[in-house]
C-alpha cells in the first residue's frame, strides 16, 4: 500500500464521478435537443384559427387541426371509461389475493400484456371489431388503447394498495363493514393518490400511440363525435400529414406535434402534484 | 396513576381509623385505672377484637397494592412503613387490653402514695401524648411532630429506670404493699414499651417522608 | 349474581394444522374489565379475534366450539352484527388517515352507508369523545384530519370510533404496546371509566397492566386457558403453578 497506488486510485474514483455526472447530463440532452426543435418548428404554427378549424383541402392555406384535437380526446375518454374500473377492480384483486391460481393467470397476463407490441394489439382490434362491425370506428381504436391501458392501471392499483397497511383494513373490519365498502369506501380512498398516478400515465402512455389508430380509428378528414364511424387523432395527423408532399399539410403537423408534446407534458407534472398533495403518509 | 392513589388514599384512612381507635383503647384502659372502672375495663378488653380486624384488613390490603400495582418511591416507603406502623399499633393495643385486664382482675385501686411516688400518671399522660402525636404526624406528613416524640420517650425510660429503686425504698416502709407493686411495676413496663412502638411510629413516618432510616441511630445527630 | 355476557364452551381455533386455541371454557361477567395475558404465542391474541370473527378473515384459519352473545351462539350469526355488538380496538392507532375526526368517530355509521341526521351525527360525536376524554382537546380541530394528534390521542380516538357504535364488548389487542407511558397511563384511566357501560376483554403482554387495571384475569399458555380469576388472588397467590412462574418471571 504506497501513496502512489492509493493517488492512482482517487485519481479512478474522480474519474468515474466525473463520468456519470456527463452520462447524467447526456440523458437530458436528447430531450432538450427534441424540445427545442419541435418548439422552434410548432410554435409559430399554433394560433386559435389552428386550434378551431379543421384542416382545409389541399392547396388552401389555413385549417387546423381540430378534428384531430376532439377525436384524441374522445378516443382516450372512452379508452379510460373502458379501462380504468376493469383495471381498478383487476388490480384490487391482485392486491386481495396472493395465492390464488386466477391470480397467478392474471399477472402473468398482466406481465406478457405490458410486452406485446402496439401494432399487434392494432391488428388484433381490427380483426375482432373492425372487421365483424364492417367498417373503422373511435370505439374500437379506444378498445385497443383501453388494452394497452391495462397494465399500467392494474399493476399500479396492486403496488399502490400492497403498500397500504393490513392495520387500515382491520380497523374497517371491525367496525362492522362489509367488504365491498371496505373496498369502496376506505382501501381505494386512501390509495387514490397512486391509483390516480397510475390512470395518469396510462393516459400518458397512449397518448401518443399511433399503430393501435391506423387499423381501427383510421383517420378522418372531418370532425366527427361519432364512436361507430371513423375518427382522426393527433398521432394519425401527424403521421399521415407529416409525410405528406404538401407544405401545408407539414405545417400543421409540426403543430401538431407541439400541441401533443405539451400535453403528454403538462399530464405528467399534473400527475406529479396530485400524487404529492393527496398522497397519503403512513 | 389514579387508580392506585385511590387505593393509597383509601388505606391512610383505614390507618388512622385504627389508630384512633387504639387511641382511645390507650385513653379508656387509663381512665378504667384511674377511677377503678371495671365496666369501662371490659370495654377494653372487648374492642381489642376490632383492633386486631383491623390489623388484617390492613395487612392484607397491603399485600394487595403491592400485588397490583408494584409501587415505587414514596409510595413503597409509604407501604413499607404502614405495615410496620400496623403491628405497632397492635401491640399497643394489645398493651391496652392488658392494663384493663389487670383493672378488671385487681380487688383494689392502687394507693395515692404509689401511684405519687412512681410517677406512673405523668408517665401514662406522656405516653398517651406521644401515640396522639404520631397520629397527628402522619395525618399531616409533619416530620418536626414527628421527631419531637424522640424526646418524650426520654421521660418514660426515666421513670421506668428509677421505678425498681423507688419501689424497693417504698416497700421498706410499706411492706403490705407489695402485691400491688409487682402489678404497678408491670405496668410501668408495658407503658415503657408503648413509648418504644410510639418511638417506632415516628422512625416509619420518617422514613416514609424523608427516606431516611433513623433505625438503631443516635437521635440527636 | 353477575351476568354472564360472553361465554365460550370447548372453543378451537388453528391455522391450518397449527391447533393455537385449545378446549377454551370461559365465563366473561358484564361490565368488568377482563385482561387475557400470557408469553408470546401463546393463543390469547388468536382467542381475541375469534371473539368478533376477525380470526377466519386468515386463509386457512378455523375454529369450532361454543362462542355466546347474551345466550347467543355468535358463530350462527352474521358477522357483521357480530362486529357490531363487538367492537376492537388494535395495537397501533390506526384511524383512517383520509378522514377528519369528526368523519372518523362516526366512520363507523358513514362508511357503513347509515344515514343520520346532522344533529345525531354531532351529538355521537361529542358523546364518544367526551366518554374517551377527547372531546376538551380537539373540539375546535373536529374538521381536521388526525395526523397532528400524538399516539395516545389517535388511540383514544380509535376508541372513540369504537365506542361510537354504541357495541356491548370492546376487545382490545395490547392498546397501549406502541405507546410511551404517559399516554398509557391516560388510556388505562379511560377503561376503569367505560367500564360502567360497556365490558372489556384487554389482551395483554404487560402483566403489570393486567394487574393495574383488570378485575379478573385470565393466563393463556400454550393455547391452554390455564388459570383465570380475581385479579387480586392471580397476583398474590395463583393456584397453578404455571401462572406462578409467568407472573414472577421464572420461565426458563
Amino acid at each position: 500500500m504506497n501513496i502512489d497506488s492509493v493517488k492512482f486510485r482517487l485519481g479512478k474514483s474522480s474519474g468515474f464521478q466525473v463520468l456519470i455526472y456527463v452520462l447524467a447530463f447526456a440523458c437530458v440532452i436528447p430531450l432538450l435537443f427534441i424540445l427545442g426543435f419541435i418548439i422552434k418548428a410548432g410554435v409559430t404554427k399554433i394560433n386559435w384559427h389552428f386550434l378551431v378549424n379543421i384542416p382545409k383541402p389541399v392547396g388552401e392555406s389555413g385549417g387546423g387541426i381540430a378534428n384531430a384535437l376532439v377525436g384524441s380526446i374522445i378516443i382516450i375518454l372512452v379508452a379510460s371509461v373502458i379501462a380504468v374500473p376493469i383495471g381498478i377492480m383487476a388490480g384490487v384483486y391482485l392486491s386481495e389475493n396472493k395465492k390464488s391460481r386466477l391470480a397467478y393467470w392474471c399477472r402473468l397476463s398482466t406481465d406478457i400484456l405490458q410486452g406485446v407490441p402496439s401494432i399487434v394489439i392494432g391488428i388484433v382490434a381490427y380483426f375482432w371489431l373492425v372487421k365483424p362491425l364492417r367498417g373503422f370506428s373511435a370505439l374500437s381504436g379506444s378498445a385497443a388503447l383501453a388494452i394497452m391501458m391495462l397494465p399500467i392501471i392494474i399493476r399500479s392499483t396492486e403496488e399502490t394498495l400492497k403498500l397500504l397497511p393490513a392495520s387500515l383494513k382491520e380497523a374497517a373490519l371491525a367496525l362492522g363493514m362489509p367488504f365491498h365498502r371496505v373496498i369502496f369506501k376506505v382501501i381505494i380512498p386512501v390509495g387514490i393518490s397512486g391509483i390516480l398516478s397510475g390512470i395518469m400515465l396510462s393516459i400518458a402512455r397512449i397518448t401518443g400511440e399511433t399503430a393501435p389508430l391506423l387499423f381501427t380509428a383510421f383517420g378522418n378528414p372531418y370532425l366527427s363525435f361519432k364512436l361507430t364511424k371513423p375518427m382522426q387523432s393527433l398521432p394519425l395527423l401527424i403521421f399521415n400529414y407529416a409525410t405528406s408532399p404538401y407544405d401545408d399539410w407539414k405545417n400543421l403537423a409540426w403543430g401538431a406535434s407541439l400541441i401533443l408534446l405539451l400535453w403528454v407534458l403538462f399530464l405528467n407534472i399534473f400527475t406529479k402534484i396530485i400524487t404529492r398533495k393527496w398522497k397519503v403518509q403512513f | 396513576m389514579a387508580q392506585l392513589e385511590t387505593e393509597l388514599q383509601l388505606l391512610k384512612t383505614e390507618v388512622i381509623n385504627m389508630w384512633t381507635l387504639v387511641n382511645s383503647q390507650l385513653s379508656k384502659a387509663r381512665t378504667a385505672f384511674l377511677n377503678f372502672d371495671k365496666d369501662l375495663a371490659r370495654e377494653v378488653v372487648l374492642k381489642e377484637k376490632r383492633v386486631n380486624g383491623s390489623e388484617l384488613k390492613i395487612d392484607r390490603d397491603c399485600e394487595n397494592i403491592f400485588a397490583l400495582f408494584c409501587p415505587v418511591a414514596i409510595d413503597l416507603r409509604f407501604l413499607l412503613a404502614v405495615l410496620k406502623i400496623n403491628s405497632n399499633l397492635e401491640r399497643i393495643g394489645d398493651i391496652a387490653e392488658g392494663i384493663g385486664k389487670y383493672v378488671i382482675d385487681a380487688e383494689t385501686p392502687f394507693t395515692e402514695e404509689l401511684l405519687r411516688v412512681t410517677r406512673i400518671l405523668p408517665m401514662y399522660e406522656e405516653a398517651v401524648h406521644m401515640l396522639e402525636d404520631t397520629q397527628s404526624a402522619f395525618e399531616t406528613e409533619d416530620t418536626v411532630l414527628a421527631r419531637s416524640v424522640f424526646k418524650k420517650d426520654d421521660f418514660l425510660d426515666s421513670v421506668n429506670k428509677a421505678s425498681n429503686k423507688v419501689l424497693e425504698t417504698h416497700l421498706a416502709h410499706h411492706p403490705e404493699d407489695t402485691a400491688q407493686a409487682l402489678w404497678l411495676l408491670s405496668i410501668i413496663r408495658r407503658l415503657e414499651r408503648v413509648g418504644d412502638q410510639a418511638k417506632n411510629v415516628a422512625e416509619e413516618i420518617i422514613f416514609y417522608l424523608e427516606a431516611k432510616v433513623l433505625k438503631h441511630k443516635n437521635k440527636f445527630a | 349474581m353477575e351476568s354472564t355476557i360472553l361465554k365460550s364452551r370447548n372453543f378451537n381455533a388453528s391455522f391450518g394444522t397449527n391447533h393455537v386455541v385449545k378446549n377454551v371454557n370461559i365465563d366473561i361477567p358484564r361490565n368488568h374489565i377482563i385482561a387475557v395475558m400470557g408469553p408470546s404465542g401463546c393463543g390469547k391474541t388468536t382467542y381475541l379475534r375469534c371473539i368478533n370473527r376477525m380470526h377466519e378473515l386468515i386463509p386457512g384459519a378455523t375454529s369450532n366450539g361454543e362462542m355466546d352473545l347474551n345466550g347467543e351462539d355468535i358463530y350462527q350469526m352474521h358477522p357483521i352484527f357480530v362486529r357490531l355488538k363487538i367492537g376492537m380496538v388494535f395495537q397501533r392507532p390506526n384511524p383512517f388517515p383520509n378522514l377528519s375526526i369528526y368523519d372518523n368517530v362516526i366512520a363507523g355509521y358513514k362508511l357503513n352507508g347509515i344515514k343520520l341526521p346532522k344533529a345525531e351525527r354531532d351529538r355521537i360525536v361529542e358523546q364518544s369523545l367526551t366518554k374517551v376524554a377527547l372531546w376538551k382537546e380537539v373540539k375546535d380541530s373536529l374538521t381536521k384530519k388526525g395526523s397532528f394528534l400524538s399516539g395516545g390521542q389517535q388511540q383514544r380516538l380509535c376508541i372513540a370510533r369504537t365506542v361510537a357504535m354504541e357495541p356491548e364488548v370492546i376487545l382490545f389487542d395490547e392498546p397501549t404496546s406502541a405507546l410511551d407511558p404517559i399516554s398509557t397511563s391516560t388510556v388505562e384511566e379511560l377503561f376503569h371509566e367505560l367500564k360502567a357501560n360497556y365490558t372489556l376483554i384487554i389482551v395483554t403482554h404487560n402483566m403489570q397492566q393486567a394487574a393495574r387495571v383488570s378485575d379478573k384475569t385470565a393466563f393463556f399458555f400454550l393455547g391452554e386457558l390455564v388459570e383465570y380469576d380475581e385479579t387480586k388472588t392471580m397476583f398474590t397467590n395463583p393456584k397453578d403453578n404455571r401462572t406462578q412462574n409467568y407472573i414472577t418471571g421464572r420461565f426458563s
